[in-house]
């Protein structure tokens, strides 16, 4: 329990700490990270002895907040720390020149936070609060240097994609808890027949949106505007592995129809953009699209109901893509820049950073002993003893003769050309780059222990599928370092640069549409604002006008009535004239009146 | 009746000349003379009173408007501005209003005496002696309370009349 | 229908019309109380015409007589004070001058 709580409340309190101190933000970030690590490596120690660390905290009635450490998320969560940990330290010297480096340390360890908080997870409403966070972590990380032209949009195209996609994760959970009566996650997948083909569905659109598979495989190309460490953690080994995660978890629920559904989708995505990283001119941009391609594999395996292997495919590609971006990295602050062209023969320059970038390549590609040479060799295995293999099958090869296609490209342009200038030692750089690559490449080893660990099936270790592998992946290596990707592509050139978007892709699909119901719900709480207003001067017009009434209406009535009486007796002030003469006449006819209305008595009386 | 025919001749005769001379106390500019006319006019009246035989009134009447009209020349002639009408000044306002007014009540008074039925003649009169011989019974019989009531009133108004004419001691004078 | 009567009242009549006029019409207090006197001679020539047309037994008729008789004198009298007084404050008697009274 010790162990959980340090590595959530290791990084949280760092980042908390570097933004109220906002300073030490490298010291800080390093230790917290640390200190989460260590947590980590505790829980997998507990796991491994067969304890099952969890957290409840009350929460909403029947439905409390759980975090559980089982064997599958203990290893996520190891693997979560151990990048963090590194990539952080590759970006002390990345961000060394850098004066928003506080901000970029804190979020990157809240990041990290929300991250170890989704996979050590134990309950839907924990999960859906991480995925959040972790959206809006990458929202700020991507645009971290907001004041380049092109990186606010770019940051908030990703958001909005993902975010749209996020709805299924929503409609899924709900749907789950709703059947099962609990939030807590392992409960809820004993859910079997329709809804649990429904709530599949919608958790693989979720996974599409997260995991950046086809059709919205885009927004990770334009995440790249952010800076490198950001590409390195959070979209290649954890960000975008939440998609993963989550069908991985939820897999033993999962009905074949979902399944073949997930399988089919990951094969093409695998296809699509192993075809857009060829044609990409750009390392970042190539290195994403891998990453796509990477997932699309992943989620193959999953289709073919081996979710262990997808796993083992997530860690290793994890340490791989991660150090693959590190590099790139180095690179980028060699040339200024992460276009091919400019970093032609930036290899040359720094042989150390180099072999490493190569050992990661390789590995990628799928070449024994290397940790991506075992997890490419079980997805492989799966994809053929799969129900669905006529399908996966030959989406998987393809998916890795393409992979070995592009890291060959990457590594000719790399490695052949002008090398420049001497370059600067870059020693934290260089330490996270090497302890990453170390990583990938022994990592293999490890995997026999973790199948048992997580007490896996694994399809029959046959022949075939590790020679169909690696011999895909060697075609694929020879053919991106020695043929050019245009003659390569062909026909497809043209549209693998563009991405292949159709119909518009997302941007008219959800962008435009999004942004336009933002335009009119404003414009519309403008003229409520206005018609709110309108009504209060219409009430201030009537308060005027009743109180005029009253002035003129009433006070006029009763000022009038004075006046009146006033001349009234100013009129008959002239009577009194003061003359004698005047009175007696007065007197006179008044007598008349009074003698005719006597003697006219008899008349009336 | 001879008698009544009389009557009605000196009836006539003294009422025109009270009248007339009613009509001169107003027409003329001269105090005096005005206060005369209006002596000779009562003088006129009570000749009435006598010769509807009603002796004691009569006397009563020429012998108290003698008096008084000898007071009213001299307060005529210590109040006037002009006390002999020597000058031109117009003395009288409202003319027109008076003509009316005078002219009306007249038409008025005129009507009601001709055209009113007054019931029958009397009988007979009782001469002179006995005339004054009920009066005294009528005086301290029947209107002793209206005289002396009377009594009380002219004591009080002479009081008054008295205190009015009477010039303050003040030295700052006074109405 | 007493010819008497009427020919007396209609000079009674004459007198109070005469009267009037002078009492409306004089600008002067003593005028006007002459007018004032003219009226009261014409009450008592009516008074003494009803007394001896219609009833000449009852003395109550020259009882009245008498009675107007003393009003007269008596407001004779109050007149006069009051035309003494105002000839002292003022130095005239005129009536187109007293105008104190007025509203």
């Amino acid at each position: 329990m010790i162990m959980l709580a340090l590595t959530l409340l290791a990084p949280l309190l760092a980042g908390l700490a570097i933004f109220a101190l906002r300073r030490a933000a490298e010291a800080l970030a390093l230790f917290g990270a640390a200190l989460g690590l260590l947590g980590a490596v505790g829980q997998m120690f507990a796991v491994v002895d067969g304890a099952t660390p969890a957290v409840v905290v009350p929460f909403l009635p029947e439905m409390p907040l759980r975090l559980t450490a089982s064997p599958l998320t203990a290893v996520l969560s190891l693997v979560v720390a151990t990048v963090a940990i590194f990539v952080l330290t590759y970006a002390v010297g990345y961000m060394r020149h850098d004066p928003q480096k506080v901000r970029f340390f804190g979020t990157m360890l809240l990041f990290v936070t929300a991250m170890q908080g989704l996979v050590l997870s134990g309950d839907w409403i924990t999960l859906l609060a991480a995925w959040e966070m972790i959206g809006f972590a990458s929202y700020l990380l991507i645009g971290f240097w907001h004041d380049r032209p092109g990186v606010a949009s770019s940051a908030t195209r990703a958001f909005l994609y993902t975010r749209s996609a996020d709805l299924g994760l929503y409609i899924g959970a709900f749907l789950l808890i709703g059947v099962a009566g609990t939030s807590e996650i392992a409960a809820s997948l004993a859910t079997t027949g329709t809804p649990a083909l429904i709530a599949g569905l919608l958790l693989l659109v979720a996974a599409m949106g997260k995991s950046a598979q086809v059709p919205m495989q885009d927004w990770l190309q334009r995440a790249m505007a952010g800076p490198t460490p950001v590409s390195a953690l959070l979209h290649s080994a954890t960000l975008v592995a939440a998609g993963a995660i989550l069908l991985i978890r939820a897999a033993p629920m999962l009905p074949t129809g979902a399944l073949l559904v997930i399988g089919i989708v990951g094969g093409v995505t695998a296809v699509i953009t192993g075809l857009i990283a060829l044609a990409e001119k750009d390392l970042k941009r190539l290195l994403a699209a891998s990453t796509s391609s990477q997932y699309g594999l992943m989620l193959v395996a999953v289709g073919a109901g081996a979710p262990v292997a997808a796993l083992l495919h997530l860690i290793a590609h994890a340490a791989i893509k991660s150090s693959l971006f590190l590099g790139a990295g180095v690179f980028q602050h060699d040339r200024n820049g992460t276009d091919m062209k400019s970093l032609a023969g930036a290899g040359r320059a720094r042989p150390g950073i180099f072999a490493g970038f190569a050992i990661s390549a390789l590995a990628l590609a799928g070449i024994p002993p290397l940790a991506g040479f075992f997890s490419k060799d079980a997805v492989i295995a799966a994809a053929l003893a799969a129900p669905g293999a006529v399908w996966l099958a030959p989406l998987a090869l393809a998916g890795t003769v393409l992979t070995g296609a592009y890291m060959g490209r990457a590594l000719r342009v790399l490695g052949t050309g002008d090398p420049g200038d001497l370059a600067i030692p870059v020693p934290f750089m260089a330490a996270g780059l090497g302890v990453l690559v170390a990583l990938a490449a022994v990592l293999g080893l490890g995997f026999g222990p973790l199948e048992r660990l997580l007490d896996a099936q694994m399809a029959e270790a046959g022949l075939l599928a590790p020679v169909l592998g690696l011999g895909a992946a060697l075609s694929g290596l020879a053919l991106g370092s020695l043929v050019a990707p245009a003659r390569l592509l062909g026909p497809l050139s043209g549209l693998a640069q563009n991405g292949f978007t159709i119909f518009g892709g997302m941007d008219a699909l959800v962008l435009r549409p999004a942004l336009a119901i933002a335009a009119a719900c404003e414009r519309l709480e403008r003229w409520l604002y206005a018609a709110v207003l309108r009504i209060g001067r219409i009430n201030l017009s009537l308060g005027w006008i009743v109180r005029r009434a009253d002035n003129e209406g009433i006070d006029g009535t009763i000022f009038g009535l004075v006046r009146q009486t006033i001349q009234t007796g100013t009129r008959a002030r002239k009577l009194q004239s003061g003359f004698i003469h005047r009175e007696l006449a007065l007197t006179v006819i008044g007598m008349a009146v009074i003698v005719v209305v006597l003697l006219a008595a008899p008349l009336y009386s | 009746m001879t008698g009544s025919v009389w009557e009605l001749f000196f009836l006539v005769f003294f009422g025109l000349a009270a009248i007339w001379f009613g009509i001169v106390v107003f027409r003329t500019h001269s105090m005096v003379r005005s206060a005369l006319a209006l002596l000779f006019s009562q003088t006129a009246i009570g000749a009435m009173f006598m010769v509807m035989q009603a002796e004691f009134l009569g006397v009563l009447q020429i012998m108290m408007m003698a008096t008084e009209m000898s007071v009213m020349a001299l307060f005529m002639v210590m109040f006037m501005m002009d006390p002999g009408g020597m000058g031109a000044m117009e003395m009288s306002h409202q003319k027109r209003l008076s003509l009316r007014a005078g002219g009306v009540g007249l038409l008025a008074a005129l009507a009601v005496s001709w055209l009113a039925d007054w019931g029958p003649a009397a009988a007979s009169i009782p001469d002179a002696s006995r005339q004054v011989e009920l009066l005294g019974i009528e005086l301290l019989g029947r209107s002793m309370f209206i005289f002396e009531s009377a009594g009380l009133t002219i004591l009080t108004s002479m009081i008054a009349a008295t205190m009015v004419a009477i010039a303050p001691r003040k030295p700052g004078g006074g109405t | 229908m007493i010819v008497e009567l009427s020919v007396t009242l209609s000079i009674g009549a004459g007198l109070f019309a005469v009267g009037l006029y002078g009492a409306l019409s004089q600008t002067n207090l003593v005028m006007i109380l002459m007018g004032v006197e003219l009226i009261l001679a014409a009450a008592l020539v009516n008074l003494v015409a009803f007394w001896r047309y219609l009833h000449p037994d009852a003395m109550s008729g020259q009882m009245f007589v008498l009675i107007v008789m003393t009003v007269m004198a008596v407001e004779m009298a109050v007149g006069f004070g009051i035309a003494i007084a105002r000839f002292r404050s003022r130095g005239s008697v005129e009536m187109e001058e007293a105008r104190e009274l007025k509203g």
